[in-house]
């Protein structure tokens, strides 16, 4: 059994649907800026905020309607499942916010909320898969989304994580992350769709068991989730990192694809963009990584000028062409807990 | 200096969560993070934190905060020479 | 090796270990605090840990404490699958406590456990397991128990499962159901 992705949609900064996030992606815009006076804190940050003041749970909704009136799917049937990825939800409550989604549609299967740190986006994908495969359901929906509060910013402040520039992911002068808000819903189903679409093959998730906020320095976890999906790849066309441009994360997974044998391999870093967009950034990186395979294109890495990782990799500050019909792409992540996760994607017709 | 470095210790232990440790059992000249106390990087923010809810002492990054951390002692020296409160 | 009952339930009051009541004489957050002393004790890494990883990670050390030799040796067959229905409520609580506009300093310590599945890193950490480790947000433990069967259908290299259902919204008010589960 295949299980593929029927529908999409994406609302960040920069975009109010998909395809008007992968058009302002091949502009090189970002919504990342430095504010001084936003939330009151004391330091200034760099962050990609809506303009828009909605709730979670109403980003959710939103996204979740907009992917929906693409496809025939009846959220109300038994066969439906919500799949939900976030790190701090509404206000810090993430089983209410899920039973609001869930009223809203009027599903009556509980909804799962994957809570996986900024890995979430792609462990829900990894779920959305465990649950059709088994029969759960025949469709997943699974959306992704945070949005940015005094309570995460003070935080990775406090960890010395943020840059106060535009973040440069695999860069030398790399020096930390940038936060933002964004929403993304994927919708997976058992139908294979009578066109080109995209087929989620493979999935892992690898715990590094060494430390909760440091990264690997030998990259086990997130090696050992490449290791797991290779056997099932065909031809790989691009790797989707997680390059958050802090010196550890991006260090860790230049070692990681290095140890996979992997370093021809064309890099896609968004984070430059969007900033790390944490329940979301799974999903919208995914979606995004998709539409730019799809118009045969790997994505400038936002930032990125001059290689700073010990194993350099393929990357590039320019959009590029693929000079072939797309296949493979690989969507890799990593998080606080010391949890990986990567999921191998393919692009079929019949 | 002594009385300082003797405060500094109880704030050390009481801020990093060093159950069962007393002043006694931090060595003043050895090195506080590697060996020895086993502290890691988040225990190098944590006293940052310390430093500036007690003393007045900001750091804008981790590094610096490094080179201070070498020992209770280093510590202590500059807090006297930098603290505002 | 699957049918004996492995399950340990960690509640305020008491502590049952296969259907085995514990003698204990703490409640609360220091009965994890006695369970550690008297169970563990060489682990300090557990004091910097909040409510929600202590109860986690005292309930596991246990249930694991009857694999003996074997438990320290990397597993790359066994996952952690957590779940409750409250997130890190009381941490988030406690950090909050910390960005307070007349007491403004944010703790690095504590926000770091303001994310659920912090818990299964820790468990992951101790015992060398570096297979899968997640942590949903569920409705019930009826809805974890299913997905972690599921789970350990779908995922090949994984041969059983630490399989817990933990909530902790104070600390005094928690309640921890943690079994080990093999693939039938």
């Amino acid at each position: 059994m295949g299980i593929y992705c029927v529908a999409h949609h994406i609302c960040s900064p920069i975009g109010a649907t998909s395809q008007a996030n992968f058009e302002a992606i091949m502009d090189g815009k970002s919504a990342l800026r430095l504010h001084s006076d936003r939330f009151e804190l004391v330091e200034p940050f760099c962050v990609s905020l809506f303009d828009e003041p909605k709730s979670f749970t109403q980003w959710c909704i939103l996204s979740i309607e907009q992917a929906l009136q693409q496809t025939q799917i009846d959220p109300t049937s038994q066969r439906v499942i919500f799949v939900i990825s976030t790190t701090k939800g509404d206000n810090l409550q993430l089983s209410e916010p899920a039973m609001q989604i869930q009223a809203h549609f009027r599903n009556p299967n509980l909804p799962i909320v994957v809570s996986n740190a900024c890995t979430s986006g792609v462990c829900a994908q990894i779920t959305a898969m465990r649950l059709i495969e088994s029969g759960a359901c025949d469709t997943a929906i699974v959306v992704g989304c945070d949005v940015q509060t005094p309570f995460i910013v003070s935080g990775f402040q406090a960890l010395k994580a943020l840059s106060q520039q535009l973040c440069k992911p695999f860069d030398k002068q790399r020096d930390g992350l940038n936060l933002g808000e964004a929403v993304a819903t994927m919708i997976y189903t058992n139908q294979k769709p009578d066109k080109l679409c995209w087929q989620l093959v493979a999935g892992s998730i690898c715990n590094d068991a060494n430390h909760i906020s440091a990264p690997s320095r030998t990259a086990e976890g997130s090696f050992r989730c490449l290791q797991e999906i290779l056997p099932y790849a065909e031809q790989i066309d691009m790797i989707s990192t997680h390059g958050t441009g802090t010196l550890y994360n991006d260090a860790m997974e230049a070692v990681a694809i290095h140890r996979a044998g992997l370093d021809e391999v064309p890099i896609g870093a968004l984070k430059g963009f969007y900033g790390h967009t944490m329940g979301a950034a799974g999903v919208l990186e995914t979606i995004i990584s998709m539409l730019c395979l799809e118009h045969k294109i790997i994505p400038a890495a936002r930032g990125y000028e001059e290689n700073g990782v010990e194993y350099p990799l393929n990357l590039s500050p320019k959009n590029r062409d693929l000079d072939h019909e797309p296949h493979d792409l690989i969507k890799m992540l990593s998080g606080f807990g010391g949890v990986n996760a990567a999921i191998l994607l393919r692009y079929v017709n019949e | 200096m002594e009385e300082l470095i003797k405060t500094l210790k109880q704030q050390i232990i009481e801020a990093l969560n060093l159950e069962g440790l007393t002043v006694d059992d931090i060595d003043t000249d050895a090195p506080l993070f590697g060996e020895g106390l086993g502290l890691d990087s988040i225990d190098a923010l944590e006293l940052i934190v310390l430093l500036d809810k007690h003393y007045g002492i900001k750091f804008t990054d981790a590094k610096t905060g490094k080179a201070v951390f070498q020992s209770v002692r280093a510590i202590a020296e500059y807090v006297q020479a930098h603290r505002t409160k | 090796m699957n049918e004996n009952q492995q399950d340990i339930i960690i509640t305020p009051q008491q502590v049952l270990l296969n259907g085995q009541s514990l003698p204990t004489t703490e409640t609360g957050e220091a009965l994890l605090t006695e369970l550690y002393k008297r169970f563990v004790g060489d682990y300090p890494k557990f004091y910097k840990m909040d409510t929600l990883c202590r109860l986690g990670f005292i309930g596991s050390e246990l249930l694991l404490q009857a694999e003996k030799s074997e438990r320290f040796l990397v597993k790359n067959d066994r996952m952690i699958i957590f779940a409750n229905k409250s997130a890190s409520i009381k941490n988030d609580t406690d950090y909050l406590q910390t960005i307070q506009a007349d007491n403004y300093y944010p703790s690095p310590a504590l926000f770091v456990y303001t994310l659920p599945n912090i818990v299964t890193g820790e468990i992951a950490i101790r015992n060398n397991y570096r297979a899968e480790s997640s942590f949903y947000v569920l409705q019930d433990e009826q809805t974890l128990q299913k997905l972690a069967q599921t789970t350990l259908q779908s995922v090949q290299t994984a041969h059983s499962a630490l399989v817990g259902w933990v909530e902790c919204e104070s600390k005094d008010n928690f309640y921890a159901h943690i079994k080990i589960v093999w693939k039938n």
